[in-house]
């Protein structure tokens, strides 16, 4: 409980310019040994400037400080991670450390961990146990709000699911001689696989979620002069945007951030496209290519005056390598209608292929209509579908899910019920921390409810 | 009339499975004890299902015999067939049932209890226990006063019995003994609430009116396992002649004979206002609530080798007498059955177990032990878990020792008494092996190797015992290192023997060990792979074979397990006043306080107990022991 290691950005806001992720704990020193790279080596009370890698990917280049206990904020191993990257590549970063083995902390979390240490003097005792407890309250509460709707239901169903299924092998283990139908292995295998699929959904759903919440990471590529900036132009000046572009010296990409109807776009590079006019020529093929890691769209410029080049080639292959979401712009089409013919001709066995005009706005709103289309956003805030937005909720999903599919692999390779049993009761352990409810005694309960055994 | 009848270290009241055990436990310890039971005939009595063990029961069985108990040497002495039900399921729910001849059963603890040396069996029923502020003895009915330090209590269904048959009920133990009237009121004198529950079991048959033809035949294993330890090469147990068990179904005129009659049944008018167990509903709770269900099965299990009585699992009954005649007679077999015993249900008085620590002993009674049904807990294994358990506290108690407390992570016995004292039970609790968090690790199969260190160190395991413990233990250690280190090569040889066995080739050389991970592979059948493996014996073999097939779920658990140990080795003092901790949720404090939890990781099992109350108990300790010596001298 109080021995692992913990991480969380330690700055709010969405809009700050530095943000700080903490981590604290025995392993934080490993964590980000694993992750950053710099010339100078770590030491206490010192601040050493590097880059955070994920595999080869560079995330952010960073400021990173280590304190080592009990001589820190927290009495723990303290490692403080500052990126001035958005709020995306701070969360991207947070993700890798919680890959890494870091839990993300609860709230008010480092400072009970800072009083448990006895970073903090007696007099202080009381008002932080108030804190601890009110915080746990507020997010008992928010969390109860949150959950009361559509959460709390589809996690209790799942749940329901899972325990009846518990229920139903326990009773065979327990109760071995009774004349009840065991389950058969493929029958528990549907039932897992059922739950499994819903589970996936709702995890994914997490990524609408941070669509709506963080915006779409989108890329704008294409050829010289095919009219990138005239389209970042037109998006940029739309009533509602919002420019949050950090003059980024250091770094590769710079980000922008517009919302057009509801809809948030974070353009990446929009410096590159201003500048050149050519992304690819100016930053080379292959980081371009790195961009297309980056982002969740991208939307190719092809400027019908010159045709389809076998740049734009290279580029349209690769996203379909890469198996990314992306609309291609046929731009120009107020100027070279008599060329679209060969070009869509080109282009047949491609979705998403929209004819625009940036210079007379045609085809703006198709444009916009696609990306609402292509990321669900209509849907999501029209139907009441559930949407994960909370980190700890995706956590727990994520690890139901895996234990969950665990227990499925088990049960195919004929590893034995009593087995995957374990795995399965981890999963709905996993969901029951989401609503908070605990898996033995809803067993028990259920066995007897479901079934009529004894003397 | 009173007299002073004789000193003793340590009294125990009760012969049952729980009595037995406590006061071998005390005597083998080296205390002067004495056991005390209302009718000596029925000492070790079986009152319900004539059989030891079953799923998790037998792994109870076991971790006592492990612990240097008696049940398990006695069961396998008077079996008359055994099983191992789940052996088509993984190891970690294999669990071994016997069917006990249950007078032989009677005689060999009775013996065993007569010839040990420390210990002195009296037929009497106790009355009182006299105490004020410390335990001074018991009283009898025939005004016998027994002088002793400490008192274990392990009364079971007799306090208050009260037997209930239709619309008659009359005061009684099990079986018709008399019951314990009086001791109910001493324990109250003593400020012990009380609470009533109830239990019940079916009729005995003679077998020479049932006709076996219509029912199908129920075999032991042909392979048989000890439950002890020390019997697992003793082939006279081993080769028993085994007898055979049948098992026949209800149907709908069984159901049609209950339904018309329910209003006769003492539970739905009202009668019996003791809470019964849900694991052993009779039969007229089974067809009242699982209406659909058109047949229940009913096992016929005789009573012994030398008697026709046979027990009649799944119809335990409180319906009238005449009633019970009926409804037996519609099943297939059991037409012409006469009743020798009829089912009954009987009410007890019980106490709650929340109230005693977690060495069994009663909070704010110093030297007052409790165990077995009287606990609230259901079943000749889980009595005599918890009567081994206080027999060694209420010893260690004497020696000023720490007491010995197994833990959830070490036991079934310690998810047995966790549950009990820590979360309490609203009926009579029965052992399963899905209480358990760590079902993997607490098998059947290694419970010596779990348990045998403990019951020597506290003394009731000789030196024999363990120095052939650890030879077991040595030859399974070095025989995994071996198997972790066998090579075996991609060569055509070996591949023809994987191939013959339905396993793939090696396309490289891998060390046996990680072949022994293959479902279709096991220790046994890769012998011709292994052409220097060693001759073992075949429990040592088990051994290796579960420890490496499943080192990587073993693994998985033991790392819970030691998040799980951090939480139980933060203590906590039982002088703390709840109330007093500012944070704490009401319900929390009024838990707290009446509990006293021994531990952060105890405290955090009770319910009503949230994760917000635990960190405040955390900052709490941890506060103090910064503090630390200025607190205590404060107090001082």
């Amino acid at each position: 409980m109080l021995t692992d290691t913990i991480a969380a950005i330690s700055t709010g806001g969405n809009n700050t310019g530095i943000n700080i992720i903490r981590i604290s704990g025995e392993n934080s020193k490993k964590i980000i040994d694993e992750i950053f790279t710099a010339s100078d080596k770590l030491d206490h009370q010192k601040i050493i400037y590097g880059k955070i890698l994920d595999d080869d990917k560079v995330l952010d280049e960073v400021l990173v400080s280590y304190f080592i206990k009990p001589n820190s904020f927290t009495g723990e191993n303290v490692c403080e991670i500052n990126c001035h990257g958005g709020r995306r590549v701070t969360l991207n970063i947070l993700e890798l450390v919680i890959k890494k083995g870091a839990r993300l902390a609860g709230p008010g979390e480092f400072s009970k961990r800072a009083f448990l240490n006895g970073k903090m003097d007696l007099s202080k005792a009381e008002s932080i146990i108030d804190i601890i407890n009110a915080k746990t309250k507020l997010q008992t509460k928010i969390a109860t709000e949150q959950l009361e709707g559509g959460l709390y239901n589809i996690v209790k169903t799942e749940r329901e699911k899972l325990i009846e299924l518990l229920a139903q092998i326990e009773v065979s283990i327990d109760y071995p001689e009774y004349d009840y139908k065991e389950l058969e292995n493929n029958e528990i295998i549907n039932k897992l696989k059922d739950i499994s699929i819903n589970l996936k959904k709702y995890i994914n759903s997490y990524d609408d979620g941070k669509y709506i919440k963080d915006g779409i990471n989108v890329a704008i590529l294409g050829g010289t002069n095919a009219g990138k900036s005239s389209l970042l132009n037109i998006l940029s000046n739309s009533d509602k945007a919002i420019v949050t572009d950090i003059e980024g010296t250091t770094r590769d990409i710079v980000e922008e951030t517009v919302i057009i109807d509801d809809i948030v776009l974070n353009i990446f590079d929009t410096a590159g496209i201003r500048d050149t006019e050519d992304v690819v020529e100016k930053i080379g093929i292959k980081k371009s290519f790195a961009i297309i890691d980056k982002v969740d769209l991208i939307i190719i410029v092809i400027d019908l005056l010159k045709g389809l080049t076998e740049k734009d080639k290279e580029l349209i292959n690769k996203i379909m390598e890469k198996n990314k979401k992306y609309i291609i712009c046929l731009n120009k089409i107020d100027v070279s209608h008599e060329k679209v013919g060969k070009v869509k001709k080109q282009l047949q066995s491609f979705k998403n292929v929209i004819e625009t005009s940036f210079f007379t706005k045609e085809g703006i709103d198709t444009l916009k209509n696609k990306i609402a289309y292509m990321f669900n956003l209509e849907q999501i805030s029209n139907d009441d579908s559930i949407i994960i937005v909370n980190q700890r909720h995706k956590e727990l999903l994520d690890k139901s899910y895996t234990s969950l599919n665990k227990a499925i692999n088990e049960i195919e390779k004929n590893i034995g019920v009593d087995i995957a049993e374990i795995d399965i009761k981890n999963s709905a352990k996993y969901l029951g921390e989401i609503i908070g409810e605990e898996v033995t005694s809803d067993v028990i309960n259920k066995i007897f409810e479901k079934f009529c055994l004894g003397k | 009339m009173e007299y002073k009848a004789g000193k003793y270290d340590i009294v125990v009241i009760g012969g049952g499975h729980a009595g037995i055990e406590a006061a071998l436990a005390s005597a083998r310890l080296g205390k002067k004890t004495a056991m005390f039971i209302i009718n000596m005939d029925t000492l070790a009595n079986m009152p319900c299902n004539p059989s030891i063990g079953g799923t998790s029961k037998g792994h109870l069985v076991r971790e006592i015999d492990a612990l240097g108990g008696q049940m398990g040497k006695a069961a396998d002495a008077c079996y008359i067939q055994s099983k191992m039900l789940n052996s088509s399921k993984g190891p970690a729910v294999h669990s071994l049932r016997a069917q006990i001849d249950r007078k032989k059963y009677h005689m060999y603890m009775k013996n065993t209890l007569e010839n040990e040396e420390n210990l002195d069996i009296y037929q009497a029923e106790v009355t009182d226990i006299i105490y004020d502020g410390k335990i001074k003895g018991i009283k009898t009915r025939t005004g016998a006063i027994y002088e002793s330090k400490a008192v274990i209590v392990t009364t079971g269904t007799y306090l208050k019995g009260k037997v209930i048959i239709g619309e008659v009920s009359f005061e009684s133990g099990p079986d018709g003994v008399f019951p314990a009237n009086e001791l109910s009121h001493s324990l109250q004198r003593m400020g012990i609430e009380l609470r009533r529950f109830k239990t019940g079991t079916p009729a005995r048959m003679n077998s020479k009116d049932l006709d076996f033809s219509k029912m199908e035949v129920q075999y032991g294993d042909d392979n048989v396992k000890t439950f002890s330890f020390d019997n697992e090469e003793n082939k006279e147990i081993l080769n028993k002649k085994q007898i055979k068990c049948y098992l026949t179904y209800t149907n709908l005129d069984t159901h049609k004979v209950i339904k018309e009659n329910i209003h006769r049944s003492p539970l739905y008018s009202g009668e019996i206002k003791g809470i019964g167990p849900r694991y052993c509903p009779s039969i007229e709770d089974k067809v009242m609530r699982f209406k659909d269900k058109e047949r229940h099965q009913i096992f016929i299990e005789p009573m012994g080798e030398n008697t026709n009585e046979s027990y009649i699992q799944g119809m335990s009954s409180s319906l009238p007498e005449e009633v019970q005649i009926k409804m037996y007679r519609t099943i297939p077999g059991l037409e012409n059955s006469k009743m020798m015993r009829p089912a009954y249900a009987i009410e007890y008085d019980c106490i709650d177990p929340t109230n005693l620590n977690l060495s069994l002993e009663y909070k704010g009674l110093e030297g007052l032990f409790f165990a077995g049904q009287v606990n609230g807990s259901s079943g000749y294994e889980e009595a005599a878990a918890q009567g081994i358990i206080a027999g060694i506290n209420a010893t260690r108690k004497l020696d000023k020792k720490e007491p010995l407390i197994l833990d959830r992570s070490e036991a079934y016995i310690g998810v047995l008494i966790d549950d009990l004292v820590t979360k309490g039970t609203n009926e009579p609790y029965r052992m399963m092996t899905s209480r358990s968090e760590y079902r993997l690790l607490l098998r059947q199969d290694n419970a010596d190797l779990r348990l045998t260190e403990k019951g020597y160190n506290v003394g009731l395991v000789s030196k024999e015992k363990y120095n052939k413990f650890l030879n077991k233990r040595e030859m399974i250690y070095s025989e995994i290192e071996r198997i972790k280190n066998k090579k075996i090569s991609p060569n055509e040889i070996n591949n023809n023997i994987l191939e013959k066995l339905g396993s793939s080739k090696l396309e490289v050389g891998v060390k046996l060990s990680e072949l022994l991970k293959r479902t279709e592979l096991n220790y046994a059948n890769t012998k011709e792979l292994d052409k220097d493996r060693p001759d073992l014996p075949e429990s040592v073999q088990e051994q290796v074979e579960i420890q490496i097939k499943y080192e990587g779920y073993i693994k998985i658990q033991l790392e819970q397990i030691k998040g799980f140990k951090k939480l139980e080795n933060r203590k906590l003092n039982s002088d703390i006043d709840y109330e007093k901790l500012k944070g704490l949720s009401l319900e929390a404090r009024q838990k707290l306080n009446k509990q006293k939890p021994s531990s952060i990781g105890q405290a955090s099992r009770i319910s009503g107990v949230s994760p917000a109350d635990i960190s405040v108990l955390l900052i709490y300790i941890n506060q103090i022991n910064k503090k630390g010596d200025e607190f205590s001298h404060e107090n001082d």
